[in-house]
Order: structure tokens, then sequence, then C-alpha cells
């Protein structure tokens, strides 16, 4: 007789699991790392890398990499990206031998200082050497920590766009809106790792554990490699009667989503439900519907739903999209990596040519610090001219998500209503401004 | 209230709190006692954002009808609207036991019952099962299946929800002013009430009503229901894409639009101006009317194709509508929208007022008080039907013991 075994494994990608590894780069990298070790992450291998080996040593994480040993001998960079490139060029190998292998590589790290905003484009580089999906997060500087971290930190973003399959950005100054500003100055840092963690553990459960209705590792890269990588991310969880409005309404109030406005420009979003047992049809059915008001018609969804017993009667909604003209970028884009060069380039952008120059000897012979500022006034052209790229990297027809939805001015009276939104749209904008007049 | 055929309509509307008394007649007839209206302060997007303000506009309203109408009024049926409001149709099954064979007025509970039973997002309240047709047994046609004899009786419903504790708001503030509200009708119902006859509703049409916070349409296919929506988005809109395009008040941006805007594209001579006068009446700035034309346009062209995509949702909708387009509500004065809509909707359009009634014949004529108008004639069609609604008053309990 045939019987039909009910308690067969599913199969999904088991033959070939897929290596995911949480890097993080500099101090806040670490902090980042810390917390996503402490909210417990399984099967990931986590990776600190810095230049400072008190911190490093701090660090949770299981493998290590010092950078600059004879460098800076276990110090810091002071803030200087030079020298957390060079820091960084001499550990290579290094840096290679523990990235290798992984299909899934997360670089957390905060641009503005020294080897987040050096180092950090160099190592992503290094990841992507091996085909991996690579995905940034990077921590911006508050506005208040002054005008040259803010230059540093958006010229490293710019090199890391460039190179990387997608950057989420989290911009510090959004991120406060999260904490009160009677907070502690710690929890306000803290709400920034707190939503990287949660992103990361959220696209790490999504590719490991098989669902209902899987997403695959080719989803998320479909989502991820698209456009020019600025990804928006959401993750959202509740309990109680209406947790499905609430969980999508928490996700959709991530700072990265800006109340799920952006979405409407996202030509692909990836939505993954999660819960217990407990998990109706209606909630599935609440939430989709909900999010379809976001966004617009020619979006494509991937639709993800797992059932997890340890979530009891919680419901997690994560949506992950990112921003884009839709086509996929363009190989040849990126710098090619030379595979066997003993040292690395600088990125043509941060390249500080003044600063370095040595047949400028008045300038070579000032001591370090004069040195870092002259770097600093260097590359202040060409952080324009990283802005300028992102600018035109939106294709002529379409606007800049970030453009108008955000501008404060163009809801007028609507302001501090609830704004409404349909198809994506928010019609409190008036139509002139959003329309142009060929679409008419 | 004297009589039981006097009725008094209540729309807490985003511009105007608008109050219609209005008697029934024996032969169907409706006369209008008399309108109370007082612009409304506290009210955005057809909902209330400031209870006490907003309380204190409907006690002007009510008022000012009692006196104009000479009538005490006591209860009211009441206008709701507001963009959380959606709608779904749905078909309700009941089989009748072995023994059975006819159908019964409870067979109709059941199968209603039957219908709403589906899972509504949390917090929401069914306003409306509003049926549109019955199968018996399968068959198609059937006007009233009870004491038919069957098997198995289905019937389709137009079903419109909306969030409780936003529509027990509108209640509470009738309460307070000590009036008992008799019923409560979504807007976009009550003016499709007011404005279309029984042969057109039977041919098939669609009511939009362009007010000041908010588009309510409705679609009737088959004299009955089809399709119904909200959208939080009207006249108001229109005000501040003017006061942000043009760079002037608000207040400003209201008169200009209502006194020189128009949709109408390109029948402007090129640099065709209109000067704006300040208060003290001295010159004060020059704007392009092709500029104000097209902001006006931009918009209301956008708010009609979001209806029509809406509408077009159920793909089988707009090719059986035979009567046309009625638009209705203040922005409907707007110049040239008869042949905008027109346009987008290819197919006839009529500005509508509410159909002629006795008594004040302003208030026909103003598609402003179209919808007060329709609660009116609502409570006596309710009437007529059922003269006892009890079914009503649970229902308004239920908003507020749910």
């Amino acid at each position: 007789m045939v019987q039909l075994n009910r308690q067969y494994e599913r199969s999904y990608s088991l033959e070939e699991p897929i290596t995911i590894k949480v890097v993080g780069v500099g101090g806040a990298g670490s902090n980042a790392l810390d917390r996503v070790m402490l909210d417990g992450i399984d099967a990931v291998e986590m990776v600190a890398i810095n230049t400072d080996a008190q911190s490093l040593a701090a660090s949770v994480a299981t493998q290590k990499v010092q950078l600059g040993r004879s460098l800076t001998r276990g110090l810091g960079t002071g803030g200087d990206p030079e020298l957390g490139l060079a820091a960084a060029q001499e550990a290579v190998e290094e840096i290679r031998g523990v990235l290798r292998g992984g299909n899934v590589i997360f670089i957390c790290t905060g641009l503005g200082g020294g080897t987040g905003s050096g180092a950090g484009p160099l190592i992503t580089q290094i990841a992507k050497e091996d085909n991996a999906l690579v995905l940034v997060f990077a921590a911006m500087p508050f506005s208040f920590e002054g005008r040259r971290r803010c230059q540093q930190a958006a010229t490293s973003l710019a090199q890391l766009r460039s190179v990387a399959d997608a950057v989420v950005c989290f911009e510090n100054d959004r991120m406060a809106e999260l904490a009160l500003p009677r907070m502690g100055i710690h929890e306000a840092f803290a709400a920034a790792d707190l939503t990287i963690s949660q992103s990361i553990r959220s696209i790490a459960k999504l590719l490991q554990h098989p669902g209902l209705l899987h997403i695959g590792f080719d989803d998320v890269c479909a989502v991820l490699r698209n456009g020019d990588a600025r990804a928006l991310f959401g993750y959202g969880e509740a309990e109680g009667e209406n947790r499905a409005h609430e969980a999508l309404a928490r996700a959709l109030k991530s700072p990265l989503m800006n109340r799920g406005e952006l979405l409407a420009d996202a030509y692909h979003a990836v939505v993954h439900i999660c819960g217990g047992t407990t998990v109706t049809l209606g909630e599935v059915q609440i939430v989709m519907e909900e999010l379809n008001r976001h966004i617009n018609d020619q979006t494509q969804i991937f639709m993800g739903i797992a059932i997890n017993s340890k979530m009891g009667g919680k419901l997690s909604v994560s949506v992950l999209s990112s921003l884009g003209d839709g086509s996929v970028r363009a190989v040849a884009m990126q710098p090619p990596v030379p595979q066997s060069a003993p040292s690395y380039q600088p990125l043509p952008p941060s390249a500080p040519e003044g600063g370095l120059d040595p047949a400028r000897p008045a300038q070579t012979a000032l001591p370090d610090r004069t040195h870092a500022t002259m770097a600093g006034t260097a590359s202040a052209p060409a952080s324009g001219e990283g802005d300028y790229a992102l600018m035109r990297s939106f294709p002529p027809g379409a606007k800049r998500p970030d453009a108008m939805p955000l501008d404060p001015a163009s809801r007028g009276r609507f302001e501090k209503g609830e704004p409404t939104i349909i198809d994506g749209e928010n019609l409190d904008i008036p139509t002139f401004l959003r329309k142009t007049p060929e679409s008419r | 209230m004297a009589r039981d055929n006097i009725f008094a309509g209540l729309e807490i509307g985003t511009s105007k709190v608008c109050v219609v008394v209005a008697e029934a007649r024996h032969d169907g007839a409706v006369k209008v006692l008399g309108i109370g209206t007082v612009p409304s302060r506290g009210i955005r997007k057809g909902e209330i954002v400031d209870f006490e303000t907003a309380k204190r506009c409907v006690h002007d309203a009510i008022v000012d009808a009692e006196e104009k109408s000479d009538v005490d009024i006591s209860e009211v049926y009441l206008g709701i609207t507001g963009g959380h409001i959606r709608s779904f149709n749905n078909r309700g099954v009941v089989r009748l036991e072995e023994d059975r064979e006819e159908i019964e007025e409870q067979d109709l509970k059941d199968v209603c019952k039957n219908a709403c039973d589906v899972s509504l997002p949390e917090q929401n309240a069914i306003l409306h099962t509003i049926v549109q047709r019955y199968y018996v047994d399968g068959r198609d046609g059937v006007l009233n299946p009870v004491g038919l004899f069957g098997k198995q009786l289905e019937a389709d419903y137009h079903i419109v929800y909306g969030i409780g504790n936003r529509i027990k708001n509108a209640i509470r503030c009738v309460k307070e002013l000590d009036l008992e509200t008799a019923d409560v009708v979504i807007n976009s119902f009550a003016t499709a009430q007011a404005i279309l006859d029984k042969n057109q509703r039977q041919l098939g049409a669609i009511v939009i009503d362009i007010g000041g916070g908010t588009t309510d349409f409705v679609v009737y296919v088959g004299g009955a229901v089809r399709q119904s929506g909200v959208l939080g988005v009207g006249g108001d809109h229109i005000t501040n894409d003017i006061s942000i395009g043009l760079k002037i008040p608000t207040a400003r941006a209201e008169r200009l639009k209502i006194e020189e805007g128009s949709v109408n594209l390109g029948t402007t001579r090129p640099d065709e101006t209109i000067l704006l006068k300040d208060e003290t009446g001295f010159a004060g700035r020059e704007v392009e009317r092709e500029v104000l034309n097209q902001i006006i346009h931009a918009r209301l062209r956008e708010i009609l194709e979001i209806v029509r995509r809406q509408i077009e949702a159920d793909q089988k909708s707009l090719d059986l509508v035979g009567a046309g387009v009625f638009i209705t509500g203040g922005c409907s004065q707007i110049r040239g929208l008869e042949s905008l809509a027109m346009e987008v909707f290819g197919m006839p359009v009529r500005i509508a007022h509410a159909l002629p009634i006795a008594g004040v014949t302003s208030a026909f004529e103003n598609p402003q008080y179209a919808t007060a108008l329709g609660l009116v004639r609502y409570a006596q069609f309710m009437h007529l039907d059922r003269p006892v609604p009890k079914s009503v008053l649970s229902r308004i309990k239920r908003f507020f013991f749910a």
C-alpha cells in the first residue's frame, strides 16, 4: 500500500544552504553587530572589522579582523578616512579570507568617521568579488556632528552605492525621531542599531526559514539588485486582535519608509508575513490590501508567508524594496576588481589628489592632523560630484523619490491631518506638482 | 416633531453643516419646509477633527432650520462620509430545512447575515447592506422571494463599512445636542436618492458628489447599488492647490476658484491675466488665467480618473451604465466640468441638482443641498417601507456597544 509520508521535510534549497555573513566595520558597525548578536540570530557568521583593537576585543563577533596593524598600531583612525582606507589596504588578504564563501553579506557601518568611511567601500568591493549579494547598512552622522563629518559620510555613501547591491541608509537625524529628545543619547544611537538589527534579522530569517509561500534568494536579489541601490526597509511586529493592521502600520512607520510614501516609486517589493500557527487568511488579506494602497500598479510584489511556532501570538510584517528605474544595473558600471592586485586603489571620488600629491613638498611636510584637514578640503568638490552622480542616477522622466513627498510645504493646509493616499499617491499634494505636463 | 411624516436630514459637511426639514406627502411627494445652513468649522475631509467646534456648528444649523421651518426637530437622519468608508459586494446563501419549502421573512435575514459574515478589518463596522438581487434555486430576477417556493435562497449584497469610532463621533455630536439619530446613511447613497429618479436607477447611473472635503460616488445598475466609494479629496484640495501654486492665501484662493475657476484649457488669450485686488481694493498682483485653469484641471481630472478607475475595478460596471454620469456637490459649479467628465468617462454627463420638489425652490436648484435632501428622501422611503424600523435602532446601538 502506498502511504503518503506526512512528515517529509520540504527541501527548499537544502542542497545549497545560503551562507549569511554579517560584517561590522568600525565602531558603529561593531555596535550594530553586538545588537544583532544580542537580539539573537542563528546560523550566521559574524565578522568584526576595526582599526581599534580595544573595541575589537570587546566585540562579541566570532571572527575579527584588525586593520592597520602596523599603521595605526591598534588605535583608531582619529576620524581620518584616508587612514582608514590605508589600514584596510594592509589587511586585504585577511578580509578576503573571512568574507569568502558568503552568499549574502551584510555590511554594517557608521559613516563620517575614519574606519567606516575609509575602509567600508573597500571591504564592500572585496565582498562583491565572490558575486555575493552585498547589502550595506550605513548609519549617517547626526547633522550636529559637523559639516565635515557629514561631507565625509556623503562621499563614502556615494562610493558604497556604486559598489554594493543595495545600500540601506539610516540617517541618525531621522532615527532620533524614533527616540524622544529627552531620552538618553545612547538610546538615540541605539535606535539606529535596533533598526539595523531588525532589518538584518528579518532578511536572514526570510532567507533561511522555508515558508508556506517561500521567498527565495533569487526574489530578494531581484528586488535589491535593481535600480540605483537605495533600499527601503520596514519591519513591524504586533500582537493582539488587530495585529495584522498594526504590524503593517509599524513596518511602514519605519523611518526608511516615510510612512510608506516612498513605496510608490518602487518597482519590486518583498512582503514577508511571519506568525504563529494562528495566522489567518483574513489577516494576510488585510496586510496585502492595506499595502496595496501604498504602491502603484506596476510594482511587482513577492509575497512570502512563514509559520513559525516561536512567534506565538505575534505577527510580523517585513517590507523590503528598492527605489530605482527598474532596469538591472549594468555590471560594467562597477569598477573592475583586480583579482591579484597587491594593494587597492581608492575609488575615484574620495581620491584627494591635492592632499597626497608628493609634488607639493610644503603639504607633505605638514604634520598629520593638518594633513587630514587638507584632505578634507580637497575632497569637498569630489563630494559635490558624488551628489550629482546620485541625482543623475534617476532617469530624466522619473521624479526623485525624496524630492517631493518629503517637501513639507507642499501639503499646505492638509499638513497636520491624516494623508489621503490612493494607489501610492499622496493626494494632498497638489496634482500639478505630482504630475508632469507630459503625463496628462 | 409634531407629525410623523416630517423628517430632518443632517449633513455635517466639510464646507457647511446643512439641515433640511421636509414633509413627506401621502402621494409620495416631498415638500421642503426649511433649510438651515452654517459654514462649518472643525471638520476636515468630511470628518470631525474638533468636536466642540463642530458641535456648535451643528447646533447653529439645527436652530436655523427650526426657525425657518417652524418645526421642533427631535430626530435627524445623519449623513456620513470620510475616506475610511469602503465597500464590497458579497453573496449570501441559505438552504431551507428539509421540512420547509416556502421562503419566509426570517430566511431573508439569514441570507443577509450570511453575506455579512466576512472578516472586516478590525474596528470596522457595517454601515449598510443593500440588496442587489435575489436568486431562488439559482433562478435570477426574483424581486421579492418571500412566499415563493424554493430550496435555496441566494442574494447579492452591496456592503458598506467604515471605522466604527469615526462614525460614532458624528452620532455623538448629534446626541449631545439632545437629538436622536434616526439612521445613519452614507452621503453618496443619500445624494443618489435626491438626484436619480427610478427610471435612471434602472438604466444605470453614476452619481459623483464632489464636495468640500470628499468625493462620494455611487453606481446604480439595474435599479440597485452596484458600487460606492468615498475619496478624501474635494474642493478644499483645489483651493489648497491654487494657494500653493499661485502663492496666495487660502481664503483668496477659495474666492478665486469660485469667481474665476474653470477647467477649460487653451481657451484663454495668451497672457490673459486676472488682477487680484487686496482687501482695501488696491490692485495686488496678477495671475495668469491659464495657470489657474491648469491647476484646477489637473486636480479635477485626477479626481474623476480615480473614480473611473475604482468603478472599472468591476469590469462590467461602466458598460452597464445607461443613463450616464450625474455630477453634483459644490465643485460641480466649476465651469467646464461637464465636458471634462465627458472626456474622462466617455458617456453623457449632467451637472445635476435634486429632482424638483415643492417648497423652497432654492433647495433643489442648489447642488449643495442635494445630500441633505437625499437624506429626507431616504427617510421617506424607509418610512414607507416599514413604519417602525427597529433594526435601525439596534444598528446605531451597535456602534456604541460593539
